[in-house]
């Protein structure tokens, strides 16, 4: 029993962190239809911050984070207006993002390769490899710390996205954006402040990461599968349902892991992408997609 | 007609400095970005050092020497075309080798069949030296799948009877060369996939051999593998005395030695095939403790080479190596290194670039007259395997690599830190 208690636990700790990748490119991709490629690479230049703020001065990731957040969300803005907002009104949109997110990758991680070589990276503060122990199941601290992070942040998304005025903007644009720029919504404003949004989730999940995993500029193509297998499980644009997702998978292949081998493990997000796509489109909390 | 009479002179400038600068090209394809990336940095570094040393010295045969460097994103299709590349639109002269059996092996019928010389840096499968190519050299010990013969000897050798490990975990990754070392740990046979057949039975595998018996085996895949607390929650499970964890990179190995700490694994040893490179320290800290690996090479170990037709010391290597880049050498450095000082032996020897009559300088290599480097002696079978060169086991300790093993080696010998104590 104390066998699969610590499977469900090791797999509910790395959902946490999964969460928090996913949220952000679902809500860049629920409000903006940006299927956003470069997520994983954002995350990898969040992992970056934390770790020199780690190495220079001693600082603890989750000081960095707040600071990984506000870095990246002026990136964030930057790519937008470089990158996405003169494209927006095309028919090709989404189709366009793909190839442009997947160039902004490329880039992003040309650059940090050049900056800070392709050395692999983690960051060590003294939890990130000890754990509490109860019995004979141990909980390891940096990703309960990293899980409960991920799940407060998501949280005051919730919030915000709920009560704000902005929030109501933001839902109504992701339901409707031609509704909502009837109904005077600024969308232009609202596409820009969400892809803001969701790369500082993408600095936050990268602070959380850069203790967890160890990384490399070009570790993010190893995400984005795990990624995108989350949004399409939860639903294209839930950021509820990447939640879910996060959690659901991170337990079902820690329990594959443990009972057919690490090598089923990674495969059980494959096989969960495959399963959805052909079974139920729209995922776990997704809007069915209306016939033409 | 001015305008003319410019362009001509010009162009005939140009002509005549190339002819005045008469080089030698080298192609080198390596995995500057991907998975294989830190190892293939390094290797780039060393590479390039070894050119640089070789030019300031005056060249090879009076030509300076023009490497060509190309990343093949640690991708086996894009490394195919880059070596074609070089040899059918670059027409280099030469060629060094690429980083990992994954790549080398796919790269080696290339090379063979357009009768390239092939110095392997790093290629340790035994598949890739079956395949009947004649153009191939090894610069590692031996073939991967005798590694762990390196390990079960020093047990056997160093420790008493009681103090032996009894029982083993063996973990590795899905990979070309971490397979390879563990079908010798496990004794399985090596298979080569063209056609299915025997390469070699490593049966009954060396910890069988050693009286070691194996309570957990798993592999976990290539990429994209990020549970690593549940790999090591069964390995610590398993309650084995040895852990064995061959992994395709030193990254993978800093993830399974912090994934070991936190789940308070308690082996009395640890082994490693990855794991010297200072990235790995810097990653683990103290967990990295008495973590046993095999090596090629070892800054302590009083080898002479050869450069420019000079003595060129392992010492003089690290010298040089500090100078410049600013940072101790790894074995991921030294070993291009080597592989360039054996080209460039190979190049003297035979008198020119003629890649056939480089090889036959190099076969033609015996233990009293072999191809002198900063890893040591080399003269290889007709498989293109070093002959009686030995692994040497080092021992991470007190944040310094140390070297354990073989005791007869050379005189820098430090003992073995045994038992573990935790991570």
């Amino acid at each position: 029993m104390a066998a699969i208690i610590q499977i469900v636990v090791l797999g509910l700790a790395l959902g946490g962190v999964y969460a928090l990748m996913g949220s952000g490119l679902s809500l860049i991709f629920g409000v903006m239809r940006i299927v956003n490629l470069a997520h994983p690479a954002l995350i990898m230049s969040g992992a970056y911050v934390a770790y020199w703020g780690f190495r220079l001065w001693g600082l603890d990731p989750f000081v960095m984070l707040p600071v990984a957040m506000v870095i990246l969300a002026a990136t964030g803005v930057l790519l937008y207006k470089l990158v996405f907002e003169r494209e927006a009104k095309s028919a090709r949109y989404s189709e366009m993002t793909v190839l442009l997110t997947f160039a902004v990758a490329m880039v992003l991680e040309g650059a940090l390769a050049t900056a800070f070589t392709n050395t692999q990276r983690v960051t060590s503060p003294g939890y990130a490899t000890d754990a509490f122990f109860i019995g004979s199941v141990f909980i390891p601290k940096g990703q309960l710390y990293a899980g409960i992070t991920s799940l407060v942040i998501i949280g005051l998304l919730a919030l915000f996205l709920k009560f704000s005025r902005f929030g109501y903007a933001i839902r109504a644009t992701t339901q409707n954006r031609e509704a909502a720029e009837l109904l005077g919504v600024n969308v232009n404003l609202v596409g820009l402040v969400s892809f803001a949004i969701g790369v500082a989730l993408a600095g936050a999940a990268g602070s959380l990461v850069s203790f967890v995993f160890s990384f490399f500029p070009s570790k993010h193509w190893e995400w984005i599968a795990v990624l995108m297998s989350l949004v399409v499980l939860g639903g294209m644009g839930s950021i509820l349902g990447t939640v879910v997702a996060a959690y659901l998978l991170s337990v079902v292949a820690a329990f594959v892991g443990f009972f057919f081998g690490a090598t089923w493990s990674t495969l059980t997000f494959y096989l969960a992408l495959f399963v959805v796509l052909l079974v139920r489109p729209q995922g776990l909390f997704g809007e069915k997609p209306e016939l033409a | 007609m001015r305008l003319r009479n410019l362009m001509t002179g010009t162009a005939l400038a140009a002509l005549v400095a190339t002819g005045a600068a008469a080089e030698i090209k080298i192609g080198a394809s390596l995995p500057l970005t991907g998975a294989f990336s830190i190892a293939g940095a390094k290797h780039q570094q060393g590479y390039e050092l070894c050119v640089d040393l070789i030019n300031d010295r005056g060249g090879i045969l009076g030509e300076q020497v023009d490497l060509i460097v190309s990343d093949n994103r640690s991708d086996p299709a894009t490394a195919i075309n880059q070596y074609e590349r070089f040899i059918n639109v670059d027409q280099v002269d030469a060629v060094f080798g690429t980083f990992s059996s994954r790549l080398s092996f796919p790269v080696a019928s290339i090379l063979a069949k357009n009768n390239y010389v092939h110095p392997v840096p790093a290629g340790g499968a035994l598949r890739i030296y079956t395949q009947g190519h004649q153009n191939l050299f090894y610069f590692q010990p031996d073939a991967a799948e005798y590694v762990g013969s390196s390990l079960t000897t020093m047990i056997g050798d160093l420790l008493p009877e009681g103090e032996r490990p009894a029982t083993a975990a063996v973990v590795a990754a899905d990979d070309f060369f971490a397979n390879a070392v563990e079908a010798g740990f496990l004794g399985t046979q090596v298979i080569d996939p063209a056609d299915g057949s025997v390469v070699e039975d490593m049966a009954p595998g060396y910890l069988a051999e050693a009286g070691i018996e194996v309570v957990f085996s798993q592999k976990w895949p290539e990429e994209g593998f990020n549970d690593w607390l549940t790999l090591a929650n069964s390995i610590k499970r398993s309650e084995a005395e040895l852990i064995i964890a061959l992994t395709a990179s030193a990254e993978e190995a800093v993830q399974i030695t912090r994934a070991l700490q936190t789940v308070r694994a308690e082996p009395m040893m640890v082994y490693y095939s990855q794991g010297t490179q200072a990235e790995f320290h810097e990653g683990t800290g103290d967990a990295s403790e008495a973590i046993l690996m095999h090596t090629s090479w070892h800054p302590a170990a009083p080898y002479m080479g050869q450069l420019a037709g000079e003595d060129f010391s392992n010492r003089d290597f690290v010298d040089a190596y500090q100078a410049a880049y600013g940072a101790a050498p790894d074995e991921d450095a030294a070993i291009p290194f080597a592989v360039c000082q054996g080209i460039e032996q190979a190049i003297i020897g035979a008198g020119s670039t003629d890649n056939a009559a480089m090889g036959a300088w190099l076969y033609a290599r015996t233990a009293d007259d072999p191809v002198r480097t900063i890893l040591g002696r080399f003269n290889w079978d007709e498989r293109g395997l070093p002959l009686g060169k030995p692994f040497l086991i080092a021992q991470w300790n007190g944040g310094e690599l140390q070297f354990v093993y073989p005791t007869d080696e050379f005189p820098d010998v430090s003992a073995l830190n045994h038992p573990k104590k935790g991570f």
